[in-house]
């Protein structure tokens, strides 16, 4: 964590906690289509980490559930609006 | 020793109605004649593909759930690829994680992250 008590962000920063962690979800079904779509962007692409705060486990899960969807057509691959 | 397995597959939008229900039936025997045994069947009916697959825009989405050897797998997968009203199909074979998920989809307490989101935005909120 910052140290220094003059930095800017030193009062912003919040702790990201994982949702699946936290609803104790063991396993992520590509066929929820519902919860995939809060974990890509408008042009269809997988959020990283860093802005979702998914756990590492959880993050490697969500992004072959994803994977399967596009595959199966139920999650685009590019979004329509930009292809 | 049998496992369970999952597969989702899509049936072409050109097939009319009485003809897709004989192709789901003759899935269904593909995998009986394997020594399979069907648990559930779920047809989620014509749907818009995100993306267009072999030049269609929909089509029409069955769900199913079965047990069986390990010989079914690959007889099913051979027949579904020959196959050319099915146009795209996923076959998983359930781990023990995935089993409890399915145990918990069956008694219907499913977790959800949509709950946890709705608190976190009435937080931001105030």
């Amino acid at each position: 964590m910052i140290k220094n008590p003059t930095h800017p962000k030193k009062n912003n920063l919040k702790t990201k906690e994982c949702k699946f962690t936290a609803a104790g979800i063991e396993y992520i079904d590509y066929k929820q289509t519902d919860t995939l779509e809060k974990f890509i962007n408008d042009q269809g692409k997988i959020l990283p980490r860093r802005v979702t705060g998914n756990s590492a486990k959880h993050q490697r899960q969500l992004a072959t559930a994803i994977k399967r969807a596009r595959f199966i057509g139920l999650l685009p691959y590019v979004a329509e609006n930009i292809r | 020793m049998s496992d369970f397995y999952e597969v989702t597959y899509v049936l072409s939008p050109v097939l009319e109605e009485d003809e897709t229900k004989k192709l789901v039936e003759t899935v269904n025997g593909w995998i009986e004649a394997e020594g399979g045994k069907i648990e559930e069947v779920n047809e989620w009916g014509l749907k818009k593909f995100a993306t267009p697959m072999e030049g269609k825009t929909n089509g029409y989405y069955v769900n199913m759930y079965f047990s069986g050897p390990g010989t079914v797998l690959p007889v099913l997968e051979r027949q579904i690829n020959i196959h050319d009203h099915i146009l795209r199909h996923l076959a998983l074979k359930f781990d023990a994680k995935m089993m409890r998920h399915r145990d918990l989809v069956k008694k219907g307490d499913l977790p959800t992250i949509l709950e946890i989101e709705e608190t976190e935005s009435e937080e931001d909120a105030e």
